[in-house]
């Protein structure tokens, strides 16, 4: 143990550095917020605590399972490994931004038809990749469907319901909604 | 979350990153895509006491030179590579070697020249340290290598997973080099120094700027094959990565690239099997035969749980397949 605690110690590049906190604007969900942030501070913190968006979720942290995902400037992208300061002066959209006040959005519908949503963990950035997907293509194929999916980790493994509702919401027919 | 503070300086062009990298001697990094860096620094690998964002400069798109080369700018992202018509039709196999990386974020946010400025990788070093380990390993300054504990202090064998390094070399390309001496241009194969500690030759303040694809000769064609568990999401357990080039008979062999990575701390070029492709007749006996001998060549490091000999049964086989995928393609009608 004496060895891992003077490693620490030796470690400890950082304590000496001292960064500076800085005031940076976000456009989330068409409204402009003005946030304090350090450097070190990830995107999807800053949307949970700051702005106090918590439909996005923070769940690998490590840029592996796709929870956290975010539409930067239209492109999906992983809040737990995009810093704050990174997206000074950007267009952001979370989840929440995706239903028209109490109208949900298509694909939103579409996961409540296909009962896509388990536990919901995954289901925002899900359904942010989804609508990144058909924004750029909208009539994907079920294979198109998996390649845009396949960052975004869903441990109730109910990945078919998943596609089957993307495919429902970019209206290509062959799907029935199982939930109505 | 990063658990350290650090600074964050925004470079306006490749010239002002370099100054800042050269004025902090080593103690600051460059962020481009951030999808390396970023997790590394989480897990403490790297702690930098600043960040020089690249992320204000816009990169240019591919484009074609006069000589017939291509050239590619090291921040292009590599969704725009993948998506690239320039790419997908003149150098298919760089654009299904960047499609195959990580997942659509990944590829969104990381850039080329941060895809071959990866750090190696190694099941050990890639996790939080006080997790389960007491002591660092020999990558984090410490005095131990977990999982080759005869390994001496100057050896780490943590393995370079780039899915687009073996491509680039396969097609011979080149990488520009901006230094605080100006730029220079190296092959991308002598990119890499072959140690797991330090797996690139680049300086404290050298960055990527582009990479230049050769116009590729007559009689060229490619096959490219990641081998991974799940299919997607994952670093390879070998990539595989060949460029051909047929006689004009249609049959024999005037020349071979073959590079495989992910199985070593740098992509492997097979210099001897490509010697035993030149000048014979590519039938299906002589493919199994060098691509059985190649997988020896390869020796390739047992890896995030994979053995040595899974490792080579694997080259071996999808060695031979991806040659065969290659002579297909030259012979097929649309190519």
């Amino acid at each position: 143990m004496g060895i891992a605690l003077s490693d620490l110690a030796k470690g400890g590049v950082a304590a000496k550095t001292k960064s500076r906190t800085r005031l940076i604007s976000l456009c989330v969900n068409g409204e402009w917020h003005e946030v304090a942030v350090k450097p070190r501070d990830m995107l999807v913190d800053v949307i949970r605590d700051a702005i106090g968006l918590t439909g996005t979720k923070a769940s690998c942290e490590s840029g592996i399972c796709g929870a956290c995902t975010v539409l930067v400037e239209d492109r999906p992208v992983l809040g737990c490994i995009t810093l704050a300061v990174e997206c000074e002066g950007k267009q952001v959209q979370t989840v929440e931004g995706l239903a028209d006040g109490e109208k949900l959005s298509g694909i939103q519908e579409a996961f409540l038809d296909q009962g896509a949503v388990q536990c919901g963990f995954c289901t925002s950035g899900m359904l942010m990749s989804a609508t990144a997907l058909l924004r750029r293509n909208p009539k994907p194929s079920r294979q198109d469907i998996n390649k845009a999916l396949e960052g975004n980790l869903c441990r109730c493994t109910g990945y078919n319901s998943i596609v089957d509702a993307v495919l429902q919401a970019s209206a290509q027919g062959g799907v029935k909604a199982v939930m109505k | 979350m990063i658990l350290f503070d650090f600074d964050y300086e925004r470079a306006a062009t490749l010239e002002d990153a370099v100054a800042i990298l050269a004025r902090l001697q080593g103690e600051a990094r460059a962020l481009a895509g951030g999808t390396d860096l970023l997790p590394s620094m989480r897990m403490e690998n790297i702690k930098p006491r600043l960040l020089v964002s690249l992320g204000a400069i816009e990169p240019n798109e591919p484009e074609m030179l006069a000589d017939g080369s291509i050239r590619i700018d090291a921040l292009s992202r590599l969704a725009s590579l993948e998506n690239s018509s320039l790419l997908r039709d003149k150098v298919p196999m760089l654009a299904e070697s960047a499609h195959v990386v990580g997942s659509n974020q990944i590829r969104q946010m990381g850039t080329l020249g941060g895809n071959l400025c990866q750090e190696t990788r190694c099941m050990q070093l890639d996790q939080k340290h006080d997790y389960q380990f007491v002591a660092p390993c020999f990558k984090r300054g410490g005095d131990c290598c977990y999982p080759f504990p005869r390994n001496k202090r100057d050896i780490c064998w943590s393995v370079y997973m780039s899915d687009i390094a073996p491509a680039l070399i396969a097609l011979d390309a080149e990488v520009e080099i901006l230094g605080e001496a100006g730029r220079r241009r190296i092959h991308v194969e002598e990119l890499f120094t072959g140690n797991g500690l330090k797996p690139l030759k680049l300086g404290q303040a050298e960055l990527l700027r582009a990479v230049f694809i050769p116009q590729r000769p007559r009689g060229y064609t490619w096959g490219f094959h990641k081998s991974t568990v799940r299919g997607g999401l994952e670093f390879g357990m070998a990539v595989i990565a060949v460029a051909l080039q047929i006689a004009e008979d249609g049959m024999t062999c005037a020349d071979a690239r073959i590079v495989i990575g992910a199985v070593r701390e740098a992509p492997v070029r097979l210099a001897a099997a490509e010697r035993s492709l030149k000048g014979v007749v590519l039938d299906e006996k002589r493919l199994a035969q060098v691509a059985a001998e190649a997988s020896r060549e390869a020796n390739p490091l047992p890896h995030h749980g994979f053995t040595k000999r899974h490792l080579m049964d694997n080259i071996r086989v999808y060695l031979r397949r991806t040659m065969a995928q290659a002579i297909g393609r030259a012979r097929s009608p649309e190519r």
